[in-house]
């Protein structure tokens, strides 16, 4: 067995195998959309060009997806970089407990994230003690939300940076008679550009794509009219059945969302590492002022007061909700399947992601050097950037129409979940790979070892911890999708699209409850996410 | 003008003590060398002189203000990093002309001053570059030159050499005298390496676990150091075990282990007690009487051999001997050696015994 799959032959197959699978099944249904706008303009031009109100409509998702997309970006970089700042700098009582806190909003899936943000920040007629109850702008309401899952987000692809640039850089600006404020503007931050750069792409890709939080928020204030990219995809597709002229315009959204985002991801990652700033001039005395007595403490606290206020507080409003709400009875066989549903969906994808993307991640860190890994390097950055909802939408039409696969919901599903997930296993499992020094392999080599042994007796062992990690992620981040699954199949029953639903039907206290459940069953995977990668630290 | 002072300094971490009590005064315009063997405590002491760490006790002066509480930025100081720490996103010209910018000088004084000390390190041809494109001696000469465009008198070089060449360590030091005296400021350089010590210092204060052993200029803790750490960290030494038999005239005899006899011209030990012998390998001799001894091994160090030997005392002696002499020695071959009295160094023998005298902690 072991000297059949050592041969050259054998691998030379598999590696090409590996690698159309991710052309195929990943790639090519992310993007087979853009095809439409070749084979059926005219149905663009009759459908959606010739149209003033469908056009308008259209024109106005978009503008609002990207204008809350920029400004959530905006905020999370004012107020992430102080939090990543104090967290990577300082040493205070309680730096671990904050460090947690960060962490927390990811537990909560966006479907029950958009809800209990909406509680608190929204103006209802939900009476919950204690909420804000103000916000009446359904844009800035989706802004806030947004904020509140994304900036866990920033600050740790900030903070990560952080780490990693030397601090002797600011003593040593600080020697030269420098404020402390005046040499981290000009020293720490001009170095920063790679951090920002992910962090920036990261926020402005994730509220862009998302879905299910956005729906349940503008459902819980009552919004008419308002909408974003991915909502007006998710809306009409569950409309495309009794209105087939829906079609162009869902293939027209799907394109300039991918399209746009593309665009963006290039230019952003231009602009940033291309473009110096001229070096900016110092000045002495104001610089010193505010790096001294109160301004420090005074930007600490309200670095904290954000935190809690903007991230926290609406994370988990829900939970006073439930408390507080007159209990309703209910069925809760329909949940529970939709729960085993949404279980069932991800542990596939997990398995797929595996399976597929870890030798695929070998192969990128293994050929860094090699033109092909390079491409594809590149390439698996596509689903990761593209909203979920246009992803979802291209991947339907892709496969519906092909005749290749049967068309189950469920494999559709499965094929849309693996689509976006993919790229986080091998992101994860490759950045591993590349620390490891080859000399291990290769002294298993000359010691005897075939390559498979090599792998499996010298490479698994230290990656171990990162491929449970990228799993695990993939895991959570299928179980909270709405925006793709509800894009591919339209009646889809998973867990975050049924609680949509029970929104949009006014079933609040259900809605609620089943949250809760949500948050706690995705938090037991944080902690073992945590305990993985706590443990690979300790190793 | 910057004379430094420190009075009762001392930092410790929980139960770590990592500097205890340092009391130094560095005088305006001296060139002094900290140094000591690594976890002495010897950074610890300079980045408290600079700020970076706040002492747990003891106070700072800087010529002759208590800096105490200043923060680094208003203590007035160049500061040079063992990695270098140019701002990689900076030019050459731009990392120089840092501190001017600091000090919102306008455009033109910033690049007039960058020029001059980039001229007086010979790297003006290189303004332009990034520091990534400099080798490493290139690199820490800018950011001398960087530190001394800050317009401070007090230089403190923390281990500026170490992450060099040994060729590049070599010629920099002698560059590092030359500026500092050219410019008449005061430099404290903090080293763990007692030849750059000696090559560069007016006067050097050596350090063991967080205080100072003896401070002297290099000569002085070469030729007659106080102390038996002294005489084995700074430069090699024989260190022998004996007790002094008698005492007459200007030299004592000393009765090594087995009963051999040593001379030393030195009288301040009493008759009867045990003492510990240094003398350099330089200056122990073969000759036709002496210590008797077998050769056990014989280096070729270039311009001389260094020949080990084992005595009848039960002794490891060093001693050179001109690369001309050498042919006639062989391992094996048994010899007499000679001190020079007037050359060796004579201490009552410490209580814990030598090893513990001399360990590097």
């Amino acid at each position: 067995m072991i000297a059949v799959i050592s041969r050259k032959r054998f691998r030379t197959g598999w590696t090409a195998f590996i690698i159309l699978f991710f052309l195929l099944f990943v790639i090519l249904p992310t993007v087979y959309i853009l095809s439409y706008a070749v084979t059926d303009w005219g149905s663009i031009d009759t459908y959606v060009l010739n149209d003033p109100e469908m056009m308008e409509m259209i024109t106005n998702a978009i503008i609002a997806s990207f204008e809350i997309a920029g400004i959530v970006t905006l905020i999370d970089i004012v107020v992430g970089l102080p939090m990543a700042w104090m967290l990577v700098r300082k040493d205070f009582k309680g730096k671990k407990f904050l460090d947690t806190l960060i962490d927390m909003p990811l537990a909560v899936p966006t479907a029950a994230l958009g809800f209990s943000s909406a509680i608190f920040f929204a103006q209802t007629d939900l009476n919950v003690p204690f909420a804000l109850n103000s916000i009446t702008s359904p844009l800035l309401l989706i802004i806030l939300l947004h904020v509140v899952f994304s900036y866990p987000y920033m600050v740790r692809s900030l903070s990560a940076i952080l780490v990693q640039i030397d601090q002797t850089y600011e003593t040593a600006g600080r020697t030269l008679g420098a404020s402390p404020l005046a040499a981290a503007r000009t020293i720490t931050l001009p170095l920063f550009r790679a951090g920002l750069v992910t962090g920036i792409i990261l926020c402005f890709s994730r509220s862009l794509s998302e879905t299910g939080g956005t729906m349940i928020a503008l459902a819980t204030m009552n919004n008419v009219g308002f909408a974003t990219g991915p909502t007006l995809i998710g809306d009409w597709k569950s409309n495309l059945v009794s209105n087939p002229d829906l079609a162009a315009p869902l293939a027209f959204v799907s394109i300039l969302l991918i399209i746009l985002s593309l665009i963006l991801l290039v230019v952003i990652k231009l602009i940033l590492m291309k473009v110096h700033l001229p070096m900016g001039r110092i000045w002495p005395r104001p610089e010193r002022i505010f790096s001294r007595g109160l301004f420090p403490k005074a930007k600490d606290g309200l670095t904290v007061f954000f935190l809690v206020i903007l991230v926290l507080i609406p994370s988990f409003f829900i939970f006073t909700y439930v408390a507080t709400a007159t209990p309703t009875s209910f069925d809760w066989g329909p949940f529970l399947d939709s729960l085993v549903y949404s279980f069932l969906i991800a542990g596939i994808v997990t398995v797929i992601d595996i399976a597929l993307g870890v030798p695929m991640a070998v192969y990128i860190a293994k050929n860094r050097t090699g033109k092909i890994s390079e491409v594809l390097d590149v390439l698996v950055n596509v689903p990761l950037i593209v909203p979920t909802a246009a992803l979802g939408y291209s991947l339907g039409v892709f496969w519906t129409g092909q005749n290749l696969i049967p068309t189950w919901d469920v494999l559709l599903i499965i094929l849309a979940h693996v689509a976006f997930t993919y790229p986080l296993v091998v992101r994860n499992v490759a950045g591993a790979v590349e620390e490891v020094d080859p000399a291990f392999e290769e002294t298993a080599r000359t010691l005897g070892a075939k390559p498979i042994q090599g792998f499996s007796r010298v490479l698994y062992p230290v990656i171990k911890s990162s491929i449970l990690a990228g799993a695990i992620m993939a895991f959570t981040r299928s179980l909270g999708e709405t925006g793709a699954t509800q894009a591919v199949v339209a009646d889809a029953m998973t867990a975050p699209v049924y609680i949509v639903t029970l929104i949009r039907s006014s079933d609040y206290y259900v809605a609620g409850l089943a949250c809760i459940v949500l948050i706690i069953v995705s938090y037991v995977a944080m902690l073992a996410l945590r305990y993985v990668t706590n443990g690979r630290r300790s190793n | 003008m910057p004379e430094v002072k420190l009075v009762g300094l001392k930092k410790s971490y929980g139960k770590v003590t990592a500097v205890n009590k340092v009391n130094l005064t560095v005088e305006n315009g001296e060139y002094v060398t900290i140094l000591g063997p690594s976890g002495c405590g010897k950074t610890t002491l300079i980045r408290m002189i600079a700020g970076i760490i706040r002492p747990t006790e003891g106070k700072v002066y800087i010529g002759g203000k208590d800096m105490t509480s200043v923060p680094i930025e208003d203590r007035d100081i160049g500061y040079v990093f063992q990695n270098i720490a140019l701002f990689p996103h900076l030019s050459v010209r731009d990392n120089v002309s840092y501190g001017p910018r600091a000090k919102d000088l306008d455009q033109e004084e910033q690049g007039q001053i960058s020029k001059k000390y980039l001229e007086m390190v010979k790297l003006l041809d290189k303004m332009c570059m990034f520091p990534s494109e400099l080798c490493g001696g290139e690199q820490q000469k800018v950011s001398l030159a960087r530190a001394l465009a800050s317009g401070s008198k007090l230089l403190l070089l923390d281990e500026p050499l170490s992450a060099l060449d040994s060729r590049v360590r070599v010629d920099l030091r002698y560059e590092l005298r030359r500026l500092s005296k050219e410019l008449g400021i005061t430099t404290i350089h903090v080293t763990h390496d007692q030849e750059e010590a000696q090559s560069v210092s007016d006067r050097i204060v050596l350090m063991r676990a967080g205080t100072v052993v003896e401070t002297g200029t290099p000569e002085e803790l070469y030729v007659h150091p106080r102390n038996i750490f002294t005489a084995n960290f700074i430069g090699e030494t024989n260190l022998l075990e004996g007790w002094v038999k008698e005492v007459v005239g200007g030299t004592s005899s000393i009765e090594l282990r087995n009963g051999g006899l040593v001379k030393v011209a030195q009288t301040n030990i009493k008759p009867g007690d045990a003492v510990v012998i240094s003398v350099r390998p330089e200056f122990v001799f073969a000759a036709n009487e002496g210590m008797k001894a077998t050769i056990t091994d014989i280096t070729y160090m270039g311009t001389y051999w260094r020949i080990m030997a084992s005595t009848e005392d039960d002794e490891e002696v060093s001693f050179d001997v001109t690369t001309m002499d050498g042919n006639s020695l062989t391992i094996g071959k048994e010899l007499y050696l000679a001190i020079n009295p007037k050359t060796a160094v004579l201490y009552p023998k410490p209580e814990d015994g030598v090893e513990e005298a001399i360990k590097l902690e």
